[in-house]
């Protein structure tokens, strides 16, 4: 017995250690190999940076088709996920009681535990199945893409809200309806604003599960080549798909180091993403546990 | 750079079908392909800004089925498709380049030659070690293609005679992924299209013959196969002016360029 | 007030619609894959080899492949994030504690993807060289870059629940004299079980419903694995490897027996959870 508690210590430095140092070797390896390749001309290619942001011209040799494609199909994905998911967190935690909650909520956990490549794969045979009974020109696109990654991070938001809302301490909650406020009143004008934070919180990790995505795009839409995506009903490109894409069919050490830079440049958006939403849910949280 | 500058000068007027007007073409399937497929897209779309063109992979098998079901415009294949696929989907078939499939190893790889036995062998999985073939005492590691993809059909049906592949082989999705797994594994072997041959891997002659590209222009290298690129019924519009287009000048010279064997 | 009626309506038909999304991809894919049922083909297909020149479609192998990719994932994970949770508790909340954390929280923001491309390049000829034989696409490797990616999130479970283990126990293991080790052995990690176990069960479905590490990283046959240098297929690599087969052939709707399989897996661990959990409302993202 004595000897696990004196091994349990330099065990649990130990276990940092690796984790650390695993992670560490792993993203060196990406810097070091990658670092070299960050410049203008892996975003933009051949083409001015001024012309390809204009869209005058088409980009081929650079990320910018493919980092436009993963940014319109997360503003996509969260504007339709973003209603849905607020409104049934607000239900979740205002109105439902009992047994109702009690199977929402299962059924809530149950379509966070989806693998992605299930929603991807239910994505592609909606797709299908429309292309088929409804119209011809429906096909795995970028709507279709979008949709699915809504679904995706859908169960994120609701917890997300849901918890805000339910986390907020009971003298706020009780205050505007002692005034003579509505539920109504109640929920808009204190009980969001108070739980703001924490929302958008979940809002940014929905984005940046959104934009790291590869399994839900690669079944419905995502291509390796398409240029900047021209219409909602249309292939695209996306950073993460280049970036698996580039790692197994590189051609040469040219199209190796762009896989870097992208892989490079996709770490830095989600941990940017993450960081922010974990700063912005700690200053919630100390705001709201030192409240006077 | 500059010879296909001076080339698109030259072959201007191929792409002069393609100054006017809009609109999309979709394309996916063999993954062969997709070299010529991405130059000729670059080119038409770097002249019209109103044309999009999307490539995807896939694999043969994906192709023919996509544009048999409607999903894209060009199904482009690296096997002839079947009488009951052509007859299901009433495709139309465009052959504008001939290609090899041949077996690569590892460039640090002392192997260089097999007999058609001997792949067989190994393809099995048979033989296990490079050690009966002359190589280091390591065991090999097969990689093979999924099951979509034209160039396993091909190189199942005529270099390994329909013999089995083991259920051990590690499955890649492209051409493209064939090339990087074999390039970066030293005990490796597999197959590729000889189009795609370059100096990452090192191809192997089977029974004395290396799947170069003469090899396969005259006749001596048996595996060999067309590209297809396939549509359902005839094409029109904007899919028709860019089948035109891979079989005018400009577009064969692109075949060639990357590797092929244009038919022109 | 009618207005509040109609919100109180709108809100309730966002949840509804969310309930009815959850179904509906169940739903559809029991739709779609009924041929298989009605044939009694499931129960066969669970059991069977993958073998599709002679028209055999079992997803065993698959089962197989998942199954042992995510446990190992697991058994080189659960300690790794039990010691990490015990020193960001044991440093007392301190700097050390403090910045062990945002180290751990930066680590849950590295995408799958990337993780698999610098593992192809670094992980893969590693293994390759270490271990004679195999081609470094193996299971060993799939698991290895599996246990870093879920331990963030494991390790940040494992803390709160430790953080929220009643002040009153540690105060009394201080005034009995205990030393931190014992604190740490005795008292914190036997009252936060549940917490543990919901942890391990949720990266255990995190682990088994992965895509793109044992995609790009676990070589891919399709014979059912005997040893961990094995190569191997999981069943969310065998979707996004023959979603390009013919959308009417059976081999496509084995497809949907897969994503049936997954979803009753998560299911399963989602009821297993809500079972043993203690956690209402707690989330840790």
């Amino acid at each position: 017995m004595r000897i696990i508690e004196k091994c349990i210590i330099p065990f649990s430095w130990l276990c940092a250690l690796i984790l650390l140092s695993a992670v560490g070797c792993l993203m060196g390896y990406l810097f070091i190999k990658g670092l070299s390749s960050l410049n203008l001309a892996l975003i933009f290619g051949n083409v001015k940076p001024l012309d390809a942001l204009l869209f005058r011209r088409q980009v081929f040799d650079g990320l910018f088709p493919a980092i436009i494609g993963t940014l319109i199909l997360v503003l996509l994905s969260v504007s339709i996920a973003i209603p849905i998911g607020v409104s049934a967190g607000i239900y979740m935690a205002e109105y439902a009681t009992g047994r109702i909650k009690k199977i929402f909520s299962l059924f809530f956990d149950i379509l966070a535990g989806i693998p992605s490549i299930v929603v991807g794969l239910f994505g592609f045979s909606v797709a299908v199945f429309l292309h088929h009974y409804v119209s011809k020109r429906i096909y795995p696109c970028l709507l279709i893409s979008a949709l699915s990654l809504a679904f995706l991070v859908l169960p994120y938001l609701i917890r997300a809200t849901q918890v805000a809302l339910e986390t907020l301490p009971n003298n706020i909650r009780k205050t505007a309806p002692a005034l003579g406020a509505t539920r109504f009143q109640n929920i808009f004008y204190v009980l969001i604003p108070q739980s703001l934070a924490s929302i958008i919180s979940g809002t940014i990790l929905s984005i940046g599960r959104c934009a790291e995505d590869t399994a839900v795009i690669m079944l419905t839409g995502v291509v390796a080549m398409a240029g900047v995506p021209q219409s909602l009903f249309g292939h695209y490109e996306a950073l993460p798909f280049y970036i698996y894409y580039i790692s197994s069919q590189y051609t040469d050490s040219n199209e190796l180091m762009k896989g870097y830079g992208a892989a490079i440049i996709l770490l830095m958006i989600c941990v940017g993403l993450f960081s922010v939403a974990f700063f912005i849910k700690r200053r919630v949280r100390q705001y709201v546990l030192y409240q006077p | 750079m500059f010879v296909s500058l001076i080339a698109s000068i030259l072959y201007a007027g191929d792409l002069d079908t393609f100054k006017n007007g809009e609109g999309t073409v979709k394309i996916s399937g063999g993954t062969a392909h997709i070299p010529v497929m991405k130059e000729a897209a670059k080119r038409i779309m770097q002249l019209n800004p109103d044309i999009q063109i999307s490539i995807a992979g896939g694999g043969s098998g994906a192709g023919i089925k996509q544009v048999g079901e409607g999903l894209v415009d060009i199904g482009n294949s690296g096997r002839k498709a079947t009488d009951e696929e052509i007859h299901k989907y009433g495709l139309k078939m465009f052959n504008w380049a001939i290609d090899g499939v041949g077996v690569v190893v590892n460039p640090k790889n002392s192997v260089k030659v097999i007999s058609k036995e001997g792949l067989k062998d190994i393809f099995s999985g048979k033989v296990k070690s490079w050690k009966s073939l002359g190589g280091p005492d390591k065991n090999i590691n097969v990689y093979t293609r999924d099951e979509a993809s034209g160039t396993r059909e091909v190189f199942w049906g005529k270099a390994l005679d329909k013999g089995k592949i083991t259920a051990k082989a590690n499955v890649v999705v492209s051409n493209g992924a064939m090339k990087s797994a074999i390039a970066n594994d030293p005990y490796g072997i597999g197959y590729v299209s000889a189009g795609h041959i370059d100096m990452s891997v090192s191809p192997v002659a089977l029974d004395g013959v290396l799947p170069s590209l003469e090899n396969v222009k005259n006749d001596k290298y048996k595996v060999a196969r067309g590209l297809y690129s396939n549509t359902k019924g005839e094409p029109s519009g904007l899919t028709k002016k860019f089948i035109e287009y891979l079989f005018s000048a400009e577009g064969q010279q692109i075949a060639s360029q990357k590797g092929f064997i244009p038919v022109k | 007030m009618r207005f509040e009626h109609i919100l109180e309506k709108i809100f309730l038909s966002a949840a509804i619609i969310s309930v009815f999304v959850t179904v509906f991809i169940f739903g559809f894919m029991f739709f779609l894959g009924f041929p298989l049922i009605e044939g009694g083909h499931f129960f066969r297909l669970l059991t069977q080899s993958w073998m599709p020149d002679r028209g055999i479609y079992g997803i065993y192998p698959m089962i197989i492949g998942t199954l042992s990719i995510a446990s190992l994932a697991l058994f080189f994970s659960f300690p790794l994030s039990i010691g990490c949770a015990a020193l960001i508790c044991n440093a007392d909340g301190g700097k050390l504690s403090w910045m062990l954390k945002k180290a751990v929280q930066l680590m849950t923001g590295v995408p799958t993807v990337v993780y698999g491309f610098v593992g192809i390049f670094l992980l893969v000829p590693i293994i390759r060289e270490l271990f004679n034989g195999g081609a470094g696409m193996c299971i060993l490797s799939a698991s290895l870059l599996l246990a870093i990616l879920i331990s963030p999130t494991m390790i940040l479970f494992f803390a709160e629940s430790f953080a929220q283990v009643p002040k009153s126990y540690l105060y009394a293991v201080d005034a009995l004299g205990g030393s931190k080790a014992q604190k740490l052995l005795y008292v914190i990690i036997p009252s936060s079980w549940h917490g543990i176990l919901t942890g391990l069960v949720l990266s255990l479905g995190r682990a088994m419903g992965d895509t793109l590490i044992a995609l790009m990283i676990a070589g891919n046959a399709v014979a059912i694995p005997h040893s961990v240098l094995d190569s191997a297929r999981s069943l969310t690599s065998h979707i996004a490897l023959v979603i390009a087969a013919d959308f009417d052939s059976l081999e496509f709707r084995t497809l949907f027996a897969c994503g049936i399989v997954l979803y009753v897996f998560t299911t399963l661990i989602v009821i297993v959870i809500r079972r043993v959990g203690v956690f209402s409302g707690h989330s840790v993202s």
